[in-house]
């Protein structure tokens, strides 16, 4: 008999983070989205890529595929287009997403493919001892930037919205329960879903600590005039305040990249017969010599 | 001057400011990420740039476009992602040094030393028919000195140059000695620093009609020719050899330790260390297959210079390939006892 999903019953690998790495919380709130929408493992696949935070795929059970460094959005479209039945979940570091792999993102926003992507936002290039990053702040001291970081950080709030992202949330490592309910509505909403979450890195930042986002983060899930659905307040939110919110930020209807290809039918391509049968192609021919 | 003891990764880095480095682009990848981070510290200090860049293909670019002394580094994944700019480099006969500390693959493999590049770096720049020429040293002070060389040759033949060493020389200390700053050469064609009443440069590898693309890489054919002259590679105990041991970098190191043990044993072994991969010092090899009975070739890799040394041998004596891979490093009683199994092969001939 079928009993209800837990979060264990996404339990991977024992995970190997540093001791108070951000991205533990990130982990265990995607297995608890995943075990709330009753989704078995085998309907999920995850897909990673390289830093720190890519070794997810290691430590969550379902289908993985731990890409190239920057590159998860491509395969996981890829999958998306392919594999029609199964929750396709991205997953990776600021590096990877809005670094290396940061035109994906847009192209992947712009097809609005029905997918979910987690970004563990760190602020550094965790995995190769703590370089700056697309997220770091301008003036960080960093192994890579010895006399403070010179360019301005990469907004990626702003520029999914700007792309004309479908969902868009950003959650913390301090709140569970709160990346729970984002990721989950991310992988309930039909299109493209950006949840990009502020996941300290204890080893390589001293500053963005658990208590100095605490101190700066305003949730916008529980301010009463926000409504999520007004692109207008989503704009004005990410323009003056992008980094200081948590949140879902915005969701409109998808039209998911699936829905718009000529003729896409649900069923998974790996099962499919794509040659007619026999039948079919002799009532293809007749029509067409018209006998 | 006293000998420093350095990392392989950052006497790269000082060599390349003494020789003048301008600029640099990169991204971070285990296990060469010193480098960047010394010349993060070191290169504004001495006037020049230092910028890492969102991915390889974007640094690779800068560097295109940089127009002065510039170098680049990177590990295997980085590497296949400058292909393409280097092609365009090649194409364009614009130089840089690129250095490619390898580690084990394909794909992500992992940090460990290797030597599995080998093709990549020798066989074509990227697409078409374009060439790096290709250093590989087998200590820090080598590394140092080559740095040197490899910024000369980049320059003289208008081509980027590779330094291809692995995860092992990059992290390793040795004591170097430094060798003294100098200052390139300004007016270069290939920067866009005006050509007087010249045409405009304009920087290019298009030429949309076949006979003039047929004619740039006669004069890319032409210039790998000449490059035969910078041929290098060092002998070690081969006067009376039977058994040549052909290995390059970190595994010439092993292989000469093997040599050393093989000679105590009574077995008659020496060692060819290709310096330069490209050109590939085929003759040496030739003359040497001449006169031994047998070659055995070992690499960090599943068989890549065993081709060339088979090209270069000719069919003369047997050529043997001993390799481990995957970020597996050999041992001297491993290669010994190759060199044993390669000795007893041929005494029973
Ligand atoms: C093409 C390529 N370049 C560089 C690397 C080395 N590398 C591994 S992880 C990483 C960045 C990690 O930073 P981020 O994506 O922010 O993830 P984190 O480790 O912080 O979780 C880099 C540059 C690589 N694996 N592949």
């Amino acid at each position: 008999m079928a009993t209800a999903l837990t979060f264990k019953d996404f339990a991977g690998q024992k995970a190997m983070w540093c001791p108070g790495c951000g991205d533990f919380a990130v982990l265990r709130a995607l297995q608890e989205a995943c075990a709330r929408l009753a989704l078995p493992p085998h309907r999920i696949v995850l897909v990673s890529g390289i830093g720190c935070s890519g070794k997810i795929t290691s430590y969550f059970s379902s289908y993985g595929f731990h890409v190239h460094h920057g590159r998860t959005l491509p395969i996981a479209t890829g999958i998306a287009l392919a594999n029609r039945d199964l929750a396709v979940i991205a997953a990776g570091g600021d590096g990877d997403g809005y670094g290396i792999g940061l035109n994906h993102l847009i192209h992947a926003i712009r097809r609005d493919v029905d997918l979910t992507y987690v970004v563990m936002d760190n602020g550094v290039y965790g995995n190769t001892k703590g370089q700056t990053s697309p997220t770091t702040v301008a003036g960080t001291i960093t192994p890579s930037s010895p006399s403070g970081a010179v360019e301005e950080p990469v907004h990626p709030l702003r520029l999914a919205l700007a792309a004309g992202i479908t969902y868009l949330a950003q959650g913390v490592s301090s709140d569970v329960p709160q990346l729970v309910r984002l990721i989950a509505g991310g992988i309930e909403h039909r299109g493209f879903a950006l949840i990009n979450v502020l996941s300290p890195c204890p080893t390589y930042d001293r500053l963005r600590t658990y208590q100095w986002w605490r101190a700066r983060l305003v949730n916008l899930d529980e301010e009463p005039s926000y409504r999520p659905d007004s692109r207008e307040l989503a704009v004005e939110a990410v323009s003056s305040r992008d980094a200081s919110i948590v949140g879902l930020v915005y969701r409109a209807p998808g039209r998911p990249f699936q829905s718009r290809l000529p003729r896409f039918r649900p069923s998974p391509l790996a099962s499919e017969r794509l040659a007619p049968d026999g039948e079919r192609a002799r009532r293809i021919l007749d029509a067409r010599y018209a006998v | 001057m006293m000998p420093a003891f350095t990392k392989g990764n950052e006497a790269i880095a000082e060599s390349a400011i003494r020789a003048g480095l301008r600029a640099y682009f990169g991204y971070p990848v285990t296990p060469q990420s010193e480098l960047p981070e010394y010349l993060a510290r070191r290169l504004p200090e001495r006037g020049g740039v230092f910028l890492q860049a969102e991915s390889e293909i974007a640094a690779i670019n800068m560097v295109y476009g940089a127009g002065a002394r510039v170098m680049i580094s990177t590990s295997g994944p980085g590497f296949s992602l400058m292909q393409e700019g280097l092609s365009y480099l090649v194409g364009a006969e614009v130089p840089c040094v690129v250095v490619d500390m390898m580690r084990g693959g394909p794909g992500l493999g992992n940090i460990a030393p290797a030597q599995g590049d080998y093709f990549q770096a020798t066989k074509s720049a990227g697409h078409g028919d374009g060439r790096l020429l290709v250093l590989a040293p087998w200590s820090v002070q080598e590394a140092c000195d080559l740095t040197r060389v490899a910024f000369d040759l980049a320059d003289r033949y208008r081509n980027p140059v590779a330094i291809l060493g692995d995860g092992l020389l990059g992290q390793m200390m040795e004591p170097v000695v430094l060798p003294a700053p100098v200052e390139p050469a300004r007016d270069v064609a290939w920067a866009t620093t005006g050509a007087g009443s010249g045409p405009a440069r304009v920087i290019t590898s298009l030429d949309l009609e076949p006979e003039a693309l047929e004619a740039r890489n006669r004069r890319l054919q032409e210039k790998y020719r000449r490059a035969q002259q910078e041929v290098r590679w060092e002998g070690y105990r081969l006067d009376d050899a039977d058994v040549a041991v052909v290995a390059y970098g970190i595994s010439a190191r092993i292989a000469r330790t093997a040599v050393d043990r093989a000679r105590d044993e009574g077995v008659a072994a020496g060692l060819v260390r290709p310096i330069t991969l490209f050109p590939f010092p085929s003759q040496a090899v030739r003359d040497v297959a001449s006169r031994v009975r047998i070659v055995l070739v070992t690499e960090l890799s599943a068989g890549q210079m065993v081709e060339d040394v088979r090209l270069a041998a000719d069919g003369r004596v047997p050529v043997r390939f001993y390799g481990r891979f995957g970020g597996m490093v050999s041992t001297p009683p491993e290669i010994l006892d190759q060199i044993e199994q390669a000795a007893s092969e041929v005494r029973a001939a």
